[in-house]
């Protein structure tokens, strides 16, 4: 299969037509670029894969979760703990997840390329640093691209509580994702005040007018506005699958009492509901004081919900199709400032995966003894990435059209970790 | 003046007349952070995060010195005699009776550990406790035998005890006047009083489940306890409140909820981040130092974690009212106590200073150490009063331990 479309396939009208659909929130940016590749987006929706990016904002410490020092300079105060994979040892902070290591697979040569937030964020949502002339894509809309179901009453990419700002970018508003807040309330536009019979009147009379003013001005724009509409007027058919308090009481000693257990457990609702992509934010990583009373905070929660996730999508079959990415925008230095805190640092940090083929148990690469800098097998973003798409079934080496300029969806040259991958 | 205090030798007034550094000794490597006098201003104990406890024996007058250029050092250094061996990870607090002859540390090993820092000694080893000065003196020289080169030999010790009961970091501890009877808590939220002399649990309770115990502090009869809840957030929107008790030492019964009393509509099961800021005026980023006057009426608690204030919070142990705000550490307080005679609060920080205030008004009498860093400071950590009241000590995490003498 070529992945590469037509440029002339690119420019048509059909394409361009069947590509838009903005969100509710969905700005006016014309060229969406690559819309035309809908047999591989297709070819990959028959795949059901689901993604959950579980984004630690900020960035977590990789001393204080994956790739521990204990006995050096730089291994800080906590202590480390065998796990249920032999001779595999993570921070004490995460008994939990110390037991479903066989499950995922750890990353412990992260080399990127971005050292400070919104740059590192950017790229750890897109796979590429912010570039001038291009508006790279998130892997939530690239995800929503091709394991998306068109016209599904949920949106395909869902953030709650995310983080970054790329959005959909050349892929357009289609698959912007749709944000919920911290605390899983959907926003206020997603609800309609109305009575169900005054509203629909008001439907019917908007798409009335808009219906005329296309014929008249052949606007692209007037049926994207529309189709926002009928995205939302779906959606209240689905707004149930948002509901978690009467499900909670069931549920809070599996992920964990707190606002990131809750999370985990939206998310799990929503995969199963058919949402393809999902991504859980955890704020406050960014431990420049008290680097280890934050992570204390911080990590014992999430490691909790983390491990509850993996049981419940076992539990109910579906993680086998549902990729977790685990992973920050930076991670953070060997050093300890004065602050009793770490920098940031990207020379060598760690991330994870689990689910959706991923050989559970491996622990890939590895940084030196005082985790300065990466030993063996160092990862790009792009190769991260890159693993990423192959897990959910797509090539990433599909390209998309920002203009007439090809991009892949992980960057060129990036590989594929296969070792990762069962 | 409690005649407990008295009896027990703590009943000298402090002074401050013009006090002076006498000794800057070196600790480098893991950052200082318990210390404690030891009978006298010439014995000292001092520990730091990477479990080491060392022992200091002070020659009464420090030699002549002369302060190098362009150096932090302002005060001779002098070697330790003793290695307290067993902790396996670092020591938080240290405390000592008044004589000097036990010590207990806690620590972040989930134990604490009893030690008779005279007792006759185990063994010795090579101790290196300039390590950074090595590094620097070894690269300026270009010579690596610099590193491997012998320390100070110190005799080691293990402890004659270990009290076992936490199962988590232990943050804070505390004592009676007398030493008789201690106050421990951990970040698994268990608070736990121990009868010192029987090495056995008085009584113990919990806080919160999600807080951690960050300062606890007992009255100078041990009756009363005086308990500071905080944890670090889950989450910008997951914030569990804080929490400050006054408690029964003897059974744990709750005798005074002082947040409930400061802020008497505030929920504190809510964690949302706009519940946080109605709390975190009081508590900053958790109240992390605790200690109860001499005869019982107030408590002094320490605003920590990185906060602009760093004040001292002092209340009325009765009714939970805020008397006053002194001092004030720039990024943080680390550590406060009250002198013997109640009149004076002196507190330790993250600005690299130990300052000493009147408790009736908050007026500052003395600021020790200068700040020092860049935009964030170095910490001065933990602080010591000698039982005479005539020296203080003070852990700093450029590796020195600093004593001062009060009056010149």
């Amino acid at each position: 299969m070529n992945p590469r479309c037509n440029p002339a396939d690119h420019l048509s009208r059909r394409a361009l037509m069947k590509g838009l659909l903005g969100t509710a929130a969905g700005g006016v940016v014309m060229n969406w670029g690559g819309l035309t590749q809908s047999a591989l987006g297709e070819e990959a929706a028959r795949q059901k894969k689901h993604c959950i990016y579980l984004f630690m904002n900020g960035g977590a410490s990789q001393f204080e979760t994956f790739d521990m020092k204990p006995g050096r300079p730089t291994g800080g105060l906590f202590r480390p703990i065998s796990t249920n994979v032999p001779g595999t040892q993570i921070c004490e902070l995460m008994p939990k997840m110390a037991q479903k290591m066989d499950q995922i697979a750890v990353v412990r040569s992260m080399q990127t390329s971005e050292v400070d937030h919104p740059g590192g964020i950017y790229l750890m949502h897109t796979g590429y640093q912010q570039a001038a002339n291009v508006r790279f894509p998130e892997v939530g809309s690239i995800v929503a691209k091709y394991q998306g179901r068109e016209g599904a009453d949920l949106p395909n990419f869902i953030k709650i509580f995310g983080h970054g700002d790329a959005g959909a970018g050349f892929l357009g508003p289609k698959y912007l994702p749709f944000e919920i807040s911290p605390e899983g309330q959907l926003p206020p536009f997603s609800a309609s005040g109305l009575e169900p019979a005054r509203e629909l009147k008001r439907h019917e009379l908007r798409a009335f007018i808009e219906d005329r003013y296309a014929a008249e001005r052949k606007s692209e724009l007037a049926r994207m506005h529309r189709e926002s509409y009928e995205a939302a007027r779906r959606l209240q058919n689905a707004r149930g699958a948002f509901k978690i308090d009467e499900e909670w009481e069931k549920y809070r000693e599996l992920y964990g009492d707190s606002a990131v257990g809750r999370r985990c457990l939206l998310a799990r609702k929503l995969v199963e509901a058919g949402v393809p992509f999902v991504e859980i934010g955890q704020s406050s990583y960014d431990s420049h004081a008290d680097n280890f009373a934050w992570h204390k905070g911080l990590v014992p929660p999430m490691e909790h919900a983390w491990a509850g996730l993996i049981t419940d999508l076992k539990d109910r079959g579906l993680y086998g199709d549902t990729l977790i990415i685990w992973a920050g925008e930076i991670g953070r230095t060997p050093s300890i400032n004065n602050r009793a805190g770490r920098d940031h640092y990207v020379r060598c940090w760690s991330a994870a995966l689990a689910g959706c083929g991923v050989k559970g148990g491996l622990v890939y690469g590895a940084s030196d003894e005082d985790g300065v800098e990466v030993k063996d097998n160092p990862v790009s973003e792009g190769d991260f990435f890159a693993t990423i798409y192959q897990a959910l079934a797509i090539d990433p080496k599909i390209e998309n059209y920002a203009g007439v300029r090809p991009v892949p969806l992980a960057p060129f040259g990036s590989k594929v970790v296969s070792e990762m991958l069962a | 003046m409690d005649s407990l205090a008295c009896a027990s030798g703590y009943c000298e007034t402090m002074n401050i007349n013009n006090p002076k550094l006498l000794w800057q000794l070196n600790f480098e490597g893991p950052w200082p952070t318990g210390i404690s006098f030891l009978g006298s201003g010439r014995r000292l104990a001092a520990a730091n995060e990477g479990g080491q406890i060392y022992v200091w024996d002070l020659p009464e007058t420090p030699p002549a010195f002369e302060a190098p250029k362009n150096s932090e050092r302002k005060a001779p250094d002098h070697p330790p005699v003793r290695r307290l061996e067993g902790h396996t990870n670092g020591v938080t607090r240290l405390v000592a009776t008044p004589d000097g002859k036990t010590l207990v540390s806690a620590s972040l090993d989930h134990s604490i550990r009893i030690w008779e820092p005279e007792a006759a000694a185990t063994g010795n080893a090579d101790a290196v406790l300039d390590s950074e000065q090595r590094k620097s003196k070894a690269k300026r020289e270009q010579k690596d035998e610099i590193l491997s080169a012998p320390g100070v030999t110190v005799e080691t010790l293990n402890a004659t005890h270990t009290l076992a009961g936490h199962e988590d970091w232990i943050l804070s501890l505390g004592t009676s006047t007398d030493c008789r009877r201690l106050i421990s808590g951990d970040v698994a939220s268990r608070v736990i009083v121990w009868d010192l002399a029987e090495r056995k649990e008085i009584a113990r309770w919990s806080g919160h489940p999600w807080n951690w115990i960050v300062a606890a502090a007992l009255s100078a009869d041990g009756q009363t306890a005086v308990v500071s809840e905080y944890r670090y957030k889950r989450d910008d929107f997951d914030i569990p409140a804080a929490g400050l008790r006054v408690h029964d030492a003897s059974t744990g019964a709750e005798k005074l909820n002082v947040m409930q009393a400061m802020f008497p509509k505030y929920r504190p099961v809510e964690t949302s981040y706009g519940s946080a800021q109605v709390w975190r005026k009081f508590f900053a980023n958790g109240l992390i130092c605790a200690d109860i006057s001499p005869d019982g009426t107030l408590a002094a608690l320490g605003q920590g974690g990185e906060t602009d204030t760093g004040k001292i919070q002092l209340i009325e142990i009765a009714t939970g009212k805020l008397v006053r705000e002194v001092s004030g550490h720039q990024y943080g307080a680390t550590d406060c106590k009250f002198s013997a005679d109640g009149k004076l609060i002196l507190s330790t920080g993250r600005d690299t200073t130990l300052r000493i205030c009147q408790v009736e008004d908050g007026k500052e009498v003395a600021a020790l150490g200068s700040p020092r860093g860049g935009q964030f400071k170095d910490w001065l950590g933990a602080l010591a009063i000698s039982p005479d009241q005539k020296f203080v000590a003070a852990t700093d995490i450029a590796g020195l331990v600093h004593v001062w003498a009060l009056e010149a």
